[in-house]
């Protein structure tokens, strides 16, 4: 029996190691003879992995204009073949993360802005800052939005998909007006003595949804924290130069959290719904007012159209807590995801040729046009100035919203580092149940951003 | 006696052996042993790795989170050895009273569950405990106790129990007709008399049926005790673990570790603890019944 | 360690004595008490099975719903029934349900054979014939029923993608078949510690060889165990998701678990939508299961060893 065993042993070690060990690459060059249309000389697959599901393209905008361009893409270059993998959001991250760790990521790739620093250190993305600097569209991109995707003063991704707000408060103008406010409050000291006469009318003030964790990161204290700490915090701790999330500010804002969601302004179940449910309530008329993201108010939308309701639905930032000291009309707004190349494709330049002209197009004023003259949406790529008048009021006001009427901050997630994030949203979960203080949930966060980042 | 029916040659245990080894070793083993060497390894994110001895497994037994999980599994097993097998068992005996009317569509209907995917169950079951719509709160308004309506999935006393039973009442079906099939294999006129009728006839299922079949119910438990240490999918579309990690289990936290945090090589580390931990409550549990049963041969 | 046998002479005695046990306690109970227990035993089955087969009608009734009127009422049922959902899924070419059922059928039907097969093979001998090794490989097939799918996926990825056995139409009934063992051979063999050794014995004195008795004599004996393991096996090959998303990119072989996440979005889900996908793809296997469920459950009783 001993044998046997030493025997299964050794030979599990041999096989591992032969297969673990060795990784042997076979990159064979593709032939290319001739050239497309677009001057393109590689012929062959392209891979590519995302997360447009035709499900999810249904009322998304930035979605649908993606499958769109991809498609043309596809039809317009015959003879590269467009190798699709894709997988709904979640799947996609699971997938994403097993190829990272095994090295065997496609050719194109959705890149997330927080991974960008660790797939960078690990040689994971292509570095892109020259293919952006010669795109065509050189001129239209709006920088800022490459923050995310820079390391080391590089950068490592054209933003995919359109921007959005994760933090809007949509609220029912109507109900609002009865209560007594013309608009929705500046102050959470308004909200909170507002919730009065909408407890007595049977119906939650706000409703909110954060049983997937993420949502009250996302959704609230990115913009929120931004109230109490202003950017340069944000930065310092994105750049690793003394801000820490111990810092009484950043304290306070936890604080705030945690005080305006045990003040009964919020649904009772908020940390057992996720914001799909939340959203309902407000669709449903069983809430006054409802927070999420630009996904949210798209399903609101769709979902609204032709009711009285969707007539007295308007938009508002978070209203301003108690205390902070940070600019008032704020919201996290960004591009979550990048077109991110694999580095692989140096090997042959035709193939990487292909990438880039494929990154262009996904990102381009092609794709900003579509967007744009469709949805009212913005992409990377700014076009021309956008006739908003063809638009009916709600999509107006929500332009108006994400693009004119506020100044964007940063969406916490899509920095640093997602081990920093998974502690923080668990713990702000329990926070917000009442069961450990603003302190331990910032010394735990602390912890975790100097272990993981 | 040992002829060669009983005794085969050592080359054909051998021949009948060698695929379904070698497929198990190919795809369990090998990977296990992979695990089992990337967790000496500091890996984050990408491909690259650090060797840090045993800074993995020192962190782990650090990790109060972890320990915490441990105990939730430790609690979700007993809660399902008495809930799935316990019940199934009472239940297969009941179903083979011959008072019982359509046994075959109470076999049938009990096992539908285990068709349903565990993410369809953990769906169904949240609608069951939501706040404002589900069956439990509009039960409770019904008779009159609205005072008891509570925000069920965000109570971090009562969520442990409440993600229990819905993996309690999908697999009661599955043991069930694991047990059926045991007592099948038992003579039906010796069984058909030790039907279910009184506290007798409770006392006959426990010291006739019992012993009978206390194999498969050995390999029941230890099916039952190896399934929830690794329990995931149901809790996680149910709480994800939450409220913060009043019901997060072991394979969830490793999945946490190594797909949201990207820690891969903390997690395999979490996962080869996942399994350490398994077998010993497996061995602990047949140690466990053989004492007790050698407690009641001498009896 | 695992699992000892320790049925014979003191399971004889206990058989000799209760047909006289079994007549004596029919004779005390009177017919109202009777009438009493049949009620009770009945109405707890029932209650059980009622709520075991409500969630089928009730993702029936649901997926008749539209999104809206499922959100705001999920429990009643629909006041305009529509087919709105199925219509929309199968004929979105998108959603390659037919395809991805094909392939979960074939991956199925290989897989839960090849688990019996093997299965049974592995468990008779495990439960039966004393080697060097047996307890080593017992306590092997033991670690896979205990470890966590999720914490293997970056070996088996490489694994396989090294061994260049990605992305083939048979790739899943590999793990399928590894994964699906241990629980076959534990059934097996608590099933096969059982039945009475005195039939091998008979058969190998009538001069039947290894290979005949254990497929003529006892593969038939076995059938209940089989049945049952097959029923098992079928819902978790049909249902199984983590290693059709490891293993599988190209949609033309993707399972049904798989082709069912694109009905999924990243901020919005349609579940009256979801539910009737999920009914259609379930449909073959539940149609299979309730028609051949007599057939079934005979199976799963009709092997009562005699004596």
């Amino acid at each position: 029996m001993k044998r046997t065993m030493c025997l299964t042993l050794a030979l599990s070690f041999l096989l591992t190691g032969m297969i673990f060990a060795g990784g042997s690459q076979d990159q064979s060059a593709s032939l290319s003879s001739g050239t497309s249309a677009s001057g393109l000389t590689y012929t062959g697959d392209l891979e590519i992995m995302h997360f447009s599901t035709s499900e999810e393209s249904e009322g998304n905008g930035g979605s649908e204009g993606l499958r769109k361009m991809l498609n043309d893409w596809d039809s317009d270059e015959g003879r590269i073949n467009l190798v699709q993998t894709i997988l709904a959001n979640d799947e996609y991250k699971k997938q994403i993360a097993v190829l990272a760790a095994a090295n065997d990521l496609p050719d194109v790739f959705l890149l997330q802005g927080m991974n960008t620093k660790a797939w960078v250190e690990q040689g994971l993305v292509l570095d892109m800052t020259e293919i952006i600097n010669d795109s065509p569209y050189a001129d239209q991109y709006d920088t800022s939005k490459f923050f995310p995707f820079s390391a080391n003063g590089k950068v490592y991704g054209l933003p995919v998909l359109t921007g959005g707000t994760c933090s809007v408060v949509v609220y029912d103008s109507k109900a609002w007006k009865d209560a007594g406010y013309d608009s929705f409050p500046e102050t959470w000291d308004e909200v909170v003595a507002a919730s009065e006469y909408f407890n007595s009318m049977g119906v939650d003030t706000i409703s909110f949804g954060n049983s997937g964790k993420w949502q009250i990161n996302s959704c609230f204290l990115s913009t929120i924290g931004n109230r109490f700490t202003g950017s340069d915090w944000f930065y310092s701790l994105i750049e690793k130069s003394g801000a820490s999330f111990t810092d009484q500010d950043f304290v306070d804002a936890l604080k705030f959290t945690q005080d305006i969601f045990a003040s009964g302004v919020f649904n009772p179940d908020f940390n057992a719904v996720n914001n799909e449910d939340a959203r309902e309530l407000y669709i449903a008329g069983e809430s006054a007012a409802f927070i999420g993201g630009n996904w949210d108010v798209s399903y609101i939308q769709a979902t609204l159209d032709g009711t009285d309701l969707y007539d007295t639905t308007k938009f508002a930032v978070l209203p301003q807590p108690e205390g902070a000291t940070g600019a008032y009309k704020t919201h996290d707004i960004g591009l979550g995801f990048a077109v991110a190349i694999n580095p692989r494709l140096k090997d042959d330049p035709a193939k990487l040729e292909a990438a880039i002209n494929l990154a262009y197009k996904m990102t381009g004023a092609d794709f900003a046009s579509y967007v744009g003259e469709n949805y009212a949406l913005g992409g990377v790529t700014k076009v021309g100035s956008l006739d908003l008048s063809k638009f009916d009021q709600y999509t107006q006001d929500f332009y108006n919203f994400s693009y004119v009427d506020n100044e964007p901050c940063d969406i916490y997630d899509s920095f640093i580092s997602s081990a920093v994030w998974d502690v923080l949203n668990t713990d702000l979960q329990t926070m917000l149940n009442g069961h450990i203080d603003p302190e331990t949930v910032a010394k735990n966060a602390q912890a975790a951003y100097l272990a993981n980042y | 006696m040992l002829t060669a029916a009983i005794k085969p040659k050592k080359r054909v245990i051998f021949l009948y052996l060698l695929i379904p080894m070698a497929v198990y070793i190919f795809v369990v083993f090998i990977p296990l042993v992979a695990a089992f060497f990337y967790s000496f390894f500091e890996w984050k994110g990408g491909p690259n790795k650090t060797f840090i001895g045993f800074g993995n497994y020192a962190a782990l037994i650090k990790d109060t989170t972890f320990w915490e999980s441990f105990g939730h599994n430790m609690y979700i097993v007993i809660a399902c050895i008495i809930g799935q097998v316990g019940l199934a068992f009472v239940f297969a005996m009941m179903i083979s009273s011959r008072l019982v009317r359509l046994k075959g569509i109470h076999r049938t209907f009990c096992f539908f569950p285990n068709t349903i995917s565990a993410v369809s169950i953990g769906f169904i079951w949240t609608m069951i405990y939501d706040y404002r719509r589900g069956i439990l709160n509009w039960f409770l308004k019904l008779i009159g106790r609205p005072d008891m309506v509570k925000v069920w999935l965000n109570e971090p006393d009562l969520v442990l129990p409440l993600i229990s039973i819905p993996l309690i009442w999908q697999y009661i079906g599955f043991y069930m007709v694991i047990i059926i099939s045991a007592i099948a294999s038992v003579d039906k006129e010796i069984f058909e008399v030790a039907e279910l009728d009184g506290a007798n006839g409770i006392q006959r299922a426990f010291h006739i049926v019992l012993p009978l079949i206390k194999n498969t119910l050995l390999v029941c438990v230890t099916l039952c005790i190896a399934g929830n240490m690794k329990v995931f999918d149901h809790i996680f579309v149910m709480t994800a673990g939450g409220p913060g990690n009043a019901s997060n289990v072991m394979a969830m936290y490793g999945y946490k570790i190594a797909f949201d945090q990207q820690n891969m090589g903390y997690g395999t580390t979490i996962s080869l603890a996942i399994f350490v931990l398994s077998m010993t409550v497996i061995g602990g549990s047949q140690v466990l019944v053989k004492i007790l049963t050698k407690e009641k041969e001498t009896l | 360690m695992i699992m000892s046998s320790s049925n014979g002479i003191e399971d004889t005695i206990v058989l000799d004595r209760i047909p006289e046990a079994g007549i004596r306690g029919e004779k005390i109970l009177s017919s109202l008490s009777r009438r009493v227990q049949s009620v009770i035993l009945n109405g707890i089955l029932g209650l059980f099975s009622i709520t075991c087969i409500f969630p089928l009608v009730w993702l029936f009734y649901s997926s008749l719903k539209l999104k809206r009127n499922f959100n705001s009422n999920i429990i009643g049922l629909p006041k305009e029934p529509t087919f709105e959902n199925y219509i929309r899924i199968m004929t979105n070419p998108d959603y390659h349900i037919w395809s991805s059922m094909v392939n979960s059928a074939r991956n199925t039907v290989m897989s839960v054979a090849l688990i019996i097969f093997f299965g049974f093979i592995v468990g008779y001998i495990l439960a039966r014939i004393r080697f060097r090794g047996n307890f080593l490989i017992k306590v092997m097939f033991l670690l896979g029923l205990v470890i966590p799918v999720y914490s293997l996926m970056v070996p088996i990825y490489v694994l396989f993608s090294r061994a260049g056995l990605s992305n083939k139409w048979f790739t899943l009934v590999i793990p399928y078949l590894a994964f699906g063992l241990p629980i076959a051979i534990f059934l097996v063999d608590g099933y096969i510690r059982a039945v009475p050794k005195e039939l091998e014995e008979a058969a190998a004195i009538d001069g039947s060889s290894f290979t005949r008795t254990l497929f003529q004599i006892i593969m038939p004996l076995s059938t209940p165990i089989l049945v049952t393991i097959g029923i098992i096996q079928t819902f978790s090959c049909w249902n199984e998701f983590v290693f059709a998303l490891l293993l599988l990119k190209r949609q033309s072989i993707q399972t049904v678990p798989l082709a069912m996440t694109q009905f999924t979005g990243q901020f919005s889900s349609d579940y009256p939508k979801i539910m009737a996908a999920l009914l259609l793809t379930m449909s073959p296997i539940i149609v299979f299961y309730f028609v051949f469920s007599r057939q079934i459950i005979k199976g799963m009783v009709s092997g009562a060893v005699k004596g």
